[in-house]
């Protein structure tokens, strides 16, 4: 598992250089918006449960299908699964942004993923939509543009580059899984 | 890589769940800390040159028969250089410490097999050792780098002496 610090190191080290003046400003940037980051991650974290509920409440809307018999949610185990994964997906790429780099969201997360979901039959649209959905969810949540109730007490700033960032690490688990 | 940032993350992974208040602080001190780190880091790859060479002399100086501790080499200069060539692999990787900050690349890309390695090619630790002390006394603050820089640096010169010894 590597982080936005560990990453430099991995490639400078791969060309024998010392990592010097330019590749050091990208993580100069990291820390100056260390406490940006550390928000972000909080603001994904404490709302986990309404962000994967809203989710996977927003396929079964979007897709009637799915909680008909033979759907795919359809039963409550198969539901409490596909909730307990959305969960599963989210925290890694908590992870993810905490770190500053995906490797932990691609090792531990995402590798074998579609085979797996392949095995079990799992529909793979509906899984990319409901990931879809917790993009947008956690994009307003990090830049604090979400609906007025949960808007998080903070001095409002610019952070749509952590949310572009983390909305790279839910586009990289819709291609792993579609 | 270990980091403060990896071991929190593998932390709560292991036990499944999301970053915490605690986990955040961790980072949070980590990061505050790092501008310093990453000050010596840079300073370090503008001026590692001239520092490999000061600790090849002070080497000499003190072995004047090179590593080997062997009669006087015809070709001494080919030794000086390999000498110098460590030094540099060994400060890249401490510039790499600096960056990520945390001991895992010298620990995985030098300091396994190290001991083994030397007295494989019967190179006396003591030469490194001395070249690194030279190091470690070379550095001044503030002509080189501010005094927070300097120690991030110098504990990481001390953990290789650490490691020699």
């Amino acid at each position: 598992m590597l982080d936005a610090f560990s990453r430099k190191a991995i490639s400078a080290d791969s060309s024998g250089a010392f990592i010097g003046g330019g590749e050091l400003a990208s993580l100069k940037s990291f820390i100056a918006d260390g406490n940006k980051r550390l928000d972000a991650v909080n603001a994904i974290s404490g709302n986990a449960a309404c962000i994967v509920s809203d989710a996977v409440a927003g396929i079964c809307c979007e897709n009637t299908g799915l909680t008909a018999p033979n759907g795919g949610v359809y039963t409550n185990r198969k539901m409490a699964a596909c909730l307990r994964d959305g969960e599963i997906v989210l925290r890694y790429v908590s992870y993810a942004l905490l770190a500053g780099d995906a490797s932990v969201l691609q090792d531990r997360c995402l590798n074998g993923l579609r085979e797996t979901y392949a095995a079990l039959g799992v529909p793979t649209g509906s899984a990319s939509r409901a990931v879809a959905i917790m993009k947008a969810a956690a994009g307003a949540l990090i830049t604090n543009t979400n609906s007025q109730p949960k808007k998080a007490a903070v001095t409002q700033g610019d952070c749509s580059s952590l949310s572009g960032e983390a909305g790279s690490y839910f586009d990289m688990v819709i291609s792993a899984i579609s | 890589m270990k980091s403060v940032i990896t071991t929190v993350v593998g932390a709560a992974d292991s036990a499944s769940r999301f970053p915490s208040a605690s986990d955040m602080e961790s980072v949070q001190g980590s990061i505050q800390r790092a501008a310093a780190r990453l000050e010596a880091a840079e300073k370090l790859a503008s001026n590692y040159d001239g520092i490999a060479q000061r600790a090849v002399d002070a080497v000499y100086a003190q072995y004047p028969n090179g590593a080997t501790g062997r009669q006087p080499r015809k070709c001494a200069t080919e030794g000086k250089e390999k000498c110098k060539r460590d030094f540099v692999h060994y400060l890249r990787l401490i510039n790499y410490c600096l960056v990520t900050g945390g001991t895992g690349p010298l620990d995985e890309l030098a300091i396994n097999g190290q001991k083994e390695v030397y007295k494989a090619l019967s190179i006396d630790g003591g030469t490194y050792v001395a070249g690194f002390s030279n190091m470690r006394n070379d550095g001044c603050s503030p002509r080189d780098m501010s005094p927070q820089a300097l120690t991030a640096y110098n504990t990481l010169l001390d953990y290789v002496i650490n490691s020699l010894g």
